[in-house]
């Protein structure tokens, strides 16, 4: 029973899935480990990152109970746990609380949505909905991590699809919304592999050496073929059978055209394979017809791009599924990965890399091992007298500014929005059916926190954010008492001390220490006549404090 | 008596709607008599040395040929006729008379060849001073301008758009790779920005006390972690604070009488009186849209309306910031994103130009009087010194003293500031 408390909040159905720990594959590290001896992932993780010597002194340390669960649950789950989870959390004195909890966040329908929506963001970058509607991508996606579809399976149907069978579209909506293959090589390069080809459509990269036209035009070349025909706003993508990529450098004054096969960066070209002229097309392109030709280049772009054994491929994910959990990728931007950008622990990210190629691109096991290491579990506060440009990396645990949509279901956990919607709910009440009623609640936050369509999401503070959250009507409403929601809860309280610690608990996940207790009191003491605009008041005060804005 | 006409260019961006020929619109401006210079607290907003940008947008592409650069008597010219102008040798349309005598506090390019016939394309090059890329996304002037004139000290966002209908938010893709601080925030129909006011039911007191308290939870953090990104999420409502004390700021009705009368009770009138209210208040750079000058029918009608409208609030736009010593630093351009046909079509319109056409411009770093390039006789040729949007950037940001061959960095790769291949027209700088 005890164990089971975190899964209260997260689903009321939610399936069997076990919460004993399954041991991962193991993984053979490097220099260091014991002779024919494997060590699990999160050891090796450890390992490496406290390796450098005087790492000991500005060990931050574990991070403590209220932080961990928060963290996880942001991470795992996109949003923050109800009082009751996190009061159950802080008192469980198991020593293993933690390993079941990122296991039970890891089983729930809340983390299939959550990893979706994160997919959904990294490869659509916020693009607008024109061929493919939105629903059915994040269900296609939802449903590929509730499956926990290996990524290679996943990044193959992404990259394959050409939106002509219904089953697989939603699939084809990465290549759809783009169109232009100049795009689409750029996008391709960034978003599966870790590197930024895009001066390189026009010269080789003027200060990268190892970001070259002839890699940038490899990639092009498997998609060159393709446009999307959009006969009828149906929006399928039309190959032609012949058609050579060719370049030039606006650098090279000798105007030297050069001719690329389809080739990942630092793979071989691929022949096309020879087809009697009569025999070309399976379906010859017209006006209304997509042109599938007998020979596909761009069905060679799956399997190339996706191959265990490729480098680029399997650094990228594991580079990028570190920086969703640690707050930074190993290499840092995420999409320049080159020899003279080195990766912050260059053994680590080997070590990763290859781990999720074992595994067979199991993104769920490889969270679980990020998720039981030390290193994860790291306090954020800074050891006293220690400034952080002195510690090494990850000594202290990185601060990551909410994303937009954690920042909305954040918002609606703590006000209590999702307790009173599920309550009123009442038995009918699934992850979806409560998904549905409070998505569209993100809008407001996605218009004022979401980065500009077709760029990667970061953070910045503006000021009509901060008036948003001021003066607009949506936190506001929120925080309305309303059957079964924060302000509601509050006011049922009696004693001060008691609205205190549900106060805290709600918002920022974990008690309220002297000081805090006392100025609720303090406060709600000067505030008698008009109680519910105090508690209110108090409450958007830790809602729009740093302490809330930020995953700690 | 207003008519919907939708035919100019069937974008939902150019319903049009006649509207009768404002009454008192071709009377004469009068005298304007600013006693009042700036003084107080308005002066203290304005630093020493600090510069400003005024673009006033004519949505759709305003006629060259019934402006800046007339043709009378030409098979292209059209029916009206041209004016002097406060510079002798200098002719312009006479639909402009109120302009006309500003003349002297202007100057003109009238070589400008952007080969750009889209909407939205042309859009660009004039915002951007560049061509539309693949790829490749380049910053508004207006967001430049926030970023290198522009002070963080300052709570007033750096590029604010007044239009008559905008969507009240934050247009994050003009800043492009210069970020969502820079981007440009709309004032629809000149309303003050989104949740500015703070809500009937909270009072100022529980405003601060609940800011107070948010302030001391942030400390009892910040003291274990502080970051750039945490200093910038407490600064941000510091600036809204200082936004809403600011409020009035976007408040007209707050001008004494005689303004209204002089800018003209119109909405472009209106939306003019607001922009110096804003730039006198601090604003690095606004930007006011009129509409719609996209007129393949009947373009002599509307170009009658719709300068009608321009010409008076245009012109106490100059004469104001003038008067309140502002004009010598604060850059004023007048621009579409082309001009129109000298060809006339069978429904009396005009239609998309982008060979020959003509941006005006005023104040800061620009040489009164002064005309750059020619058109051929009946306009449908630049003649002497062409020039395309590469070569307006350029000359807008040397107006306001900034080095256009400078670079931006994103991640140490550097980018220009304006098109390398451009240069600045020196002949309109003073």
């Amino acid at each position: 029973m005890p164990q089971r408390w975190f899964l209260l909040s997260v689903s009321l159905f939610v399936c069997a899935a076990s919460a004993e720990a399954v041991a991962p594959p193991a993984v053979r590290s490097s220099a260091g480990a014991k002779a024919g001896g494997t060590e699990p992932l999160h050891r090796t993780i450890d390992r490496l990152v406290s390796a450098p010597k005087d790492f000991a002194q500005f060990d931050a340390g574990p991070a403590p109970d209220g932080e961990f669960l928060r963290r996880a649950y942001l991470d795992l789950t996109g949003t923050i746990p109800t009082a009751t989870v996190a009061r159950a959390f802080l008192k469980d004195a198991s020593p293993t609380k933690r390993q079941f909890l990122i296991d039970g966040l890891l089983a729930s329908p809340e983390h299939s949505r959550h990893l979706a929506n994160v997919f959904d963001v990294m490869l659509m970058e916020r693009r607008a909905d024109r061929l493919v509607p939105r629903a059915a991508w994040h269900s296609y996606l939802r449903d590929a991590f509730a499956a926990n579809k290996p990524w290679d399976e996943l990044a193959r149907e992404i990259l394959a699809s050409n939106g002509a069978d219904p089953k697989t579209r939603p699939a084809a909506k990465f290549f759809l919304e783009r169109g232009e293959p100049h795009l689409l090589t750029r996008d391709i390069g960034r978003l599966f592999l870790g590197m930024n080809l895009q001066c390189c459509q026009c010269h080789d990269h003027p200060r990268i050496e190892d970001y070259r036209q002839e890699h940038y035009y490899g990639i092009f070349a498997f998609i060159g073929r393709t446009t999307v025909l959009n006969a009828k706003g149906t929006g399928v993508i039309s190959e032609k059978a012949d058609g050579e990529t060719t370049f030039q450098s606006v650098f090279d004054p000798a105007k030297v055209t050069k001719t690329s096969l389809p080739r990942v960066p630092g793979g071989k070209g691929l022949a096309d394979t020879v087809v009697p002229k009569d025999k070309l097309y399976v379906v010859a392109p017209t006006a209304g017809a997509a042109g599938v030709p007998t020979y596909s280049r761009r069905a060679r772009l799956a399997p190339e791009v996706t191959r265990a054994d490729y480098e680029p491929f399997r650094r990228n994910i594991a580079n990028r599924l570190w920086a969703h959990m640690l707050g930074r990728g190993l290499v840092h931007p995420l999409d320049m990965d080159y020899p003279g950008n080195q990766p912050s622990h260059a053994e680590l990210l080997d070590a990763l890399s290859a781990d999720i190629a074992a595994r067979k691109f199991d993104m769920r096991g490889f969270m679980r091992e990020i998720g039981l290491s030390q290193t994860y579990a790291r306090s954020s506060a800074l050891p006293a007298g220690v400034k952080e440009t002195d510690a090494p990396l990850y000594a202290t645990a990185l601060l990551k500014p909410l994303t937009p949509e954690q920042f909305g279901f954040a918002l609606m956990q703590a006000t209590g929005l999702t307790d009173s919607i599920r309550q009123s709910q009442g038995k009918t009440a699934t992850e979806q059916s409560l998904y549905t009623a409070l998505s569209p609640n993100l809008a407001p936050f996605i218009r004022a926190f979401g980065s500009p369509a077709g760029t990667p999401q970061g953070f910045d503070a503006t000021v009509d954010q901060a008036l948003f959250l001021a003066n607009g009507p949506t936190l506001r409403s929120w925080l309305t008492p309303r059957a079964g929601n924060l302000t509601d809860r509050l006011l049922k309280l009696a004693g001060n001390d008691a609205v205190a610690e549900e106060l805290y608990l709600s918002i920022l996940t974990r008690l309220p220490d002297a000081e805090e207790r006392k100025e609720v009191a303090d406060f709600l003491t000067s505030r008698t006549k008009d109680r519910s605009a105090a508690l209110q008041d108090l409450a958007w005060a830790l809602l729009t404090s740093t302490e809330f804005r930020f995953n700690h | 008596m207003t008519n919907r006409a939708t035919y100019a260019c069937n974008s939902p961006a150019h319903d049009l709607s006649r509207r009768s020929f404002l009454a008192g619109t071709a009377g004469a401006l009068g005298s304007l008599s600013f006693g009042n210079f700036l003084h107080g607290a308005a002066a203290g907003k304005l630093e020493k040395d600090q510069k400003r940008v005024l673009v006033i947008w004519l949505s759709g592409g305003v006629s060259q040929l019934e402006t800046w650069d007339p043709k009378p008597g030409t098979n292209t010219g059209g029916p009206f006729q041209t004016i002097e102008t406060s510079v002798p040798g200098v002719h312009i349309c006479e639909l402009l008379p109120h302009t006309a005598k500003q003349m002297h506090r202007m100057a003109l390019v009238r070589g400008i060849n952007t080969i750009e016939d889209d909407h939205g394309k042309g859009a660009v090059i004039m915002h951007t001073g560049r061509r539309q890329e693949p790829g490749m996304t380049y910053p508004h002037l207006g967001s430049v301008c926030a970023k290198m004139l522009g002070s963080d000290r300052n709570p007033l966002p750096g590029y604010i758009h007044v239009t008559p209908r905008g969507n009240g938010g934050v247009n994050a893709a003009d800043s492009a790779f210069l970020g969502p601080r820079y981007a440009s925030i709309s004032l629809d129909n000149g309303q003050a920005p989104a949740n500015i006011t703070r809500p009937t039911e909270l009072n100022e007191s529980s405003d601060a006390e609940r800011n107070a308290l948010r302030l001391r939870a942030s400390e009892r953090f910040l003291k274990k972690r502080r970051t750039a990104d945490t200093e910038a999420y407490t600064h941000s409502y510091d600036q809204a604070a200082q936004l809403m004390r600011q409020k009035d700021l976007f408040d007209v009705s707050k001008e004494p009488a005689k303004y209204a009368d002089m800018y003209g009770k119109h909405d472009f009138g209106r939306h003019c009186l607001m922009a110096r209210r804003l730039l006198e208040g601090g604003a690095t750079f606004v930007k006011v849209t009129h509409s719609n000058y996209d007129t393949h029918h009947e373009n002599f009608d509307f170009h009658i309306e719709q300068l009608g409208e321009f010409d008076q609030p245009f012109a106490a736009l100059l004469e104001d910031l003038h008067q309140r010593g502002l004009l010598s630093s604060t850059l004023v351009v007048v621009m579409s994103e082309f001009g129109r046909t000298p060809n006339i079509n069978r429904n009396y319109g005009r239609d998309h130009w982008s060979r020959a056409w003509s941006v005006a411009l005023a104040g800061c770093g620009i040489k009164g009087g002064a005309v750059s390039g020619k058109t051929n006789a009946n306009g449908t040729a630049v003649t002497d010194r062409m020039v395309h949007g590469g070569h307006l950037f350029h000359t807008y940001l040397k107006a306001v003293g900034l080095d256009p061959k400078k670079n931006f960095y994103i991640d140490q790769r550097p980018i220009p500031m304006a098109d390398p291949k451009a240069s600045v027209i020196s002949e309109v700088l003073a």
